[in-house]
């Protein structure tokens, strides 16, 4: 069987080395596709565009707006003497926040009367505007610190007091996050996709009877025709170092580790596209069925939003992701330094998803043909 | 441009449609599923995260601090620590999120009249939770046992969105994302077919033009592409309950507009590429990831680097998903919305030039 499996091996590989835009589109995805995502996408609250309605114009306000403006998370791009222009600002989104200083700001304050300033936040993007709420806390709260203390209340009672320390990721950027989940949807859709596509291309072309005739087997047409993709995978982890590199996060785990656990998670990803290949007739519907099945084995595997936010019965079906696993190895490995002792559920879980979709595919494989 | 001809087209490119059972089914029952899966999926609500503690002073006081954690929404309590060994294994294994560590001598601190610490401990490998939950965490730290008073208070009004709701965000935001999924791949896919197999080679020995060709391979596909609008604006609002402020006859014509941007996307797809495989990477690439990721539909356009936010403006999804969410969230009306509209025509318009071009190129060689 060997040199059968060796033979295909060799066509396969040959086939997808020579198809550039393939290649061209895996190495975008695990560089460049990860470079921009990292650099564009964060859930912080940076830059958000304000507003500010000074109707106390006082150095007081002056201050407190200097100071929103001079943080990291606010621009100030509008300003008014009326609260009359709030509405069109918001309307047509250009800004997400605005700040109304009432008359009589600063004579309160100095009086220590506890002035309330508004804070009218465009709720579109919720969870930024939740954000920069906690940030417009914080911000008043040094304002508040700046006071001369004469002018301060009182607030001597006995309370706690937060220590807050953050592991793994210290300076909680969302950057080192978003890094690696790019890096694993890459993987997933690679690893999906390729094999999907070259199956059925034989199927379609009608070159697959030709290979039925031959004594190869089911399993080894599948083996020959995946094997490709699961090296081209773990190979292009490499240049996805570098980025990683580039990002400064850290590898505190093993390599060895993390491309064996790369290689088991691609058997899942290769599985299912194998199973597309085998359900669809032609490279049309193979190609739609692997790009919105991605869909819910993305949505459902923590990579863009956290799974404890989802209900119950999501939450259940996120199991059923092989990303879900390889996203909680990738953390693992690079950000908790990880090794096969915590890891290796994740593992079984994988491989147990990979072999049960490749009997599936083998089951329908041989039924169509018959 | 014959009527008749582009008639006789259209009838081929319906029956083809209608007897690819696996193709109808995935164009309308997929952008269901994924209204669904985003909509109950993509929340970034937080709630539910894994609270663990270590109480080293075991007091009412110390009781009393958990139980206010315990009430809230954002934690569940998941582990009792009887040791601070036990704390970093937990965290490895992803057990619990946040640990909250308290002290010995918390509740005499505090009966002494003095400030007690307490320690919050966070997995930031989900930095955008994280950094809610901590925030969350001292929020109800440094409320305990009174809250105390602030020299400046902040009263804030959330538009819009009152609840904060993750739901009225993504909903109305998916609109623009789904439709950027299918049309372009489609038309792409249906074109660069009878390239690949050589059908397209007739097309051109016929009389038929390839503005004719065009019409006939676009115009199902849109149509398709609009009844999905129709059946997402829908079951969107009405299954998720999101509050539709503006007008629908409004969100309507902006559709039709944006569902022609859509199959032109699909259109110049097909005008470069050779292979189904090629084009639906090339289209994955053009249409969906970025309309998903850069076009402000889960994260805010403001927040991107100056490069990308310019990126984030060459995509047709950015003007919709403003669109969709201006009319369904804020009500806003035509005054606010047309140029949008006018840019996402322009678009079209564009789009369409340059691949009834590259086509015509093709025909006359």
């Amino acid at each position: 069987m060997n040199r059968r499996v060796l033979g295909l091996l060799r066509k396969e590989l040959l086939q997808l080395l020579r198809d550039p835009v393939v290649l061209f589109v895996v190495v975008y995805l695990y560089t460049l596709e990860v470079v921009t995502c990292t650099r564009a996408l964060t859930f912080e609250v940076q830059n958000m565009p304000f507003g500010v309605v000074d109707q106390d114009r006082s150095v007081a306000s002056r201050r407190l707006i200097e100071m929103f403006d001079l943080s990291d998370a606010f621009d100030l791009t509008r300003q008014s003497d009326t609260p009359a222009a709030v509405n069109a600002w918001l309307d047509r989104s250009a800004v997400g926040m605005v700040l109304v200083i009432p008359p009589g700001f600063d004579r309160e304050h100095r009086a220590g009367l506890r002035p309330a300033l508004q804070i009218l936040l465009d709720g579109t993007y919720s969870n930024t505007a939740e954000s920069a709420l906690h940030y417009a806390h914080a911000l008043t709260a040094r304002y508040d610190a700046e006071q001369p203390p004469l002018l301060r209340v009182s607030a001597t009672a006995a309370h706690a007091v937060a220590v807050p320390r953050v592991w793994y990721n210290p300076d909680q950027s969302t950057k080192t996050f978003m890094v690696l989940s790019m890096i694993a949807l890459a993987g997933m859709m690679v690893g999906a996709i390729v094999p999907a596509a070259s199956i059925v291309r034989e199927k379609e072309r009608g070159t697959i009877e030709q290979l039925l005739v031959t004594p190869i087997r089911t399993g080894e047409l599948f083996l020959a025709k995946t094997v490709p993709t699961v090296a081209l995978n773990v190979l292009a982890l490499f240049p996805a170092l570098i980025i990683v590199a580039l990002f400064d996060v850290p590898l505190r785990g093993e390599l060895p580790t993390l491309l064996i656990m790369a290689a088991i998670f691609q058997l899942s990803a290769v599985a299912f596209g194998v199973l597309v290949a085998a359900v669809t007739r032609s490279t049309q519907q193979a190609l739609l069925l692997a790009f919105f099945g991605l869909f819910p084995i993305l949505f459902l595997s923590g990579t863009m939003t956290p799974i404890e936010s989802m209900p119950p019965l999501l939450q259940w079906l996120s199991r059923l992701s092989p990303l879900r696993y390889y996203m909680e190895i990738l953390q693992g490995v690079f950000l908790k330094g990880s090794g096969w002792r915590e890891l290796w559920p994740q593992a079984v879980a994988l491989l147990a998803i990979g072999s049960t979709l490749f009997a599936l595919a083998a089951a329908t494989f041989r039924r169509r043909l018959q | 441009m014959k009527l008749d001809r582009v008639a006789a087209l259209i009838g081929k490119e319906v029956r083809e449609l209608s007897r690819d059972r696996i193709t109808l089914a995935l164009a309308f029952l997929m952008p269901l599923v994924l209204l669904f899966l985003f909509g109950y999926a993509v929340t970034l609500d937080v709630k539910g995260i894994r609270l663990g503690v270590y109480d080293g002073d075991g007091t009412p006081a110390s009781r009393a601090l958990l139980d206010r954690f315990t009430a809230t929404r954002y934690f569940t309590l998941r582990r009792h620590f009887t040791a601070l060994s036990e704390i970093e294994p937990a965290m490895q294994r992803s057990d619990v999120r946040i640990v909250l560590v308290i002290p010995a001598r918390f509740q005499r601190r505090l009966a002494a009249g003095e400030t007690a610490p307490v320690q919050l401990i966070a997995d930031g490998t989900y930095a955008a939770t994280a950094a809610l939950a901590v925030g969350y965490a001292e929020q109800i730290i440094d409320g305990f046992p009174m809250p105390r008073p602030a020299d400046v208070r902040i009263e804030s009004r959330v538009w819009y969105n009152p609840e904060l709701r993750s739901a009225n965000f993504v909903v109305p935001g998916l609109f623009a994302v789904i439709l950027m999924a299918f049309p372009p791949l489609l038309t792409a896919l249906a074109i660069v077919r009878e390239k690949e197999s050589g059908s397209i080679q007739q097309i051109y020995a016929s009389p038929v033009t390839s503005a004719e060709f065009v019409a006939a391979k676009l115009i199902p596909y849109a149509v398709v592409a609009l009844l999905e609008v129709l059946l997402l604006v829908v079951v969107g609002t009405l299954w998720f309950d999101v509050p539709f402020v503006g007008s629908p006859l409004l969100l309507l014509v902006a559709s039709c507009v944006y569902v022609l941007t859509t199959v032109a996307i699909g259109l110049l797809v097909s005008a470069v590429t050779r292979t189904q495989l090629t084009a639906m990477l090339v289209a994955l690439l053009v249409s969906l990831m970025p309309s998903m990721l850069f076009s402000g539909f889960l994260f805010p356009v403001f927040t991107m680097p100056l490069g990308m936010q310019l990126y984030s403006a060459m995509i047709p999804a950015s003007y919709f998903t403003e669109v969709s969410r201006g009319i369904v969230l804020k009500g806003v009306g035509w005054n606010a919305l047309w140029p949008n509209l006018a840019l996402l025509m322009a678009y079209t318009l564009v789009l369409f030039g340059f691949a009834a071009w590259r086509l015509k190129q093709k025909v006359a060689r």
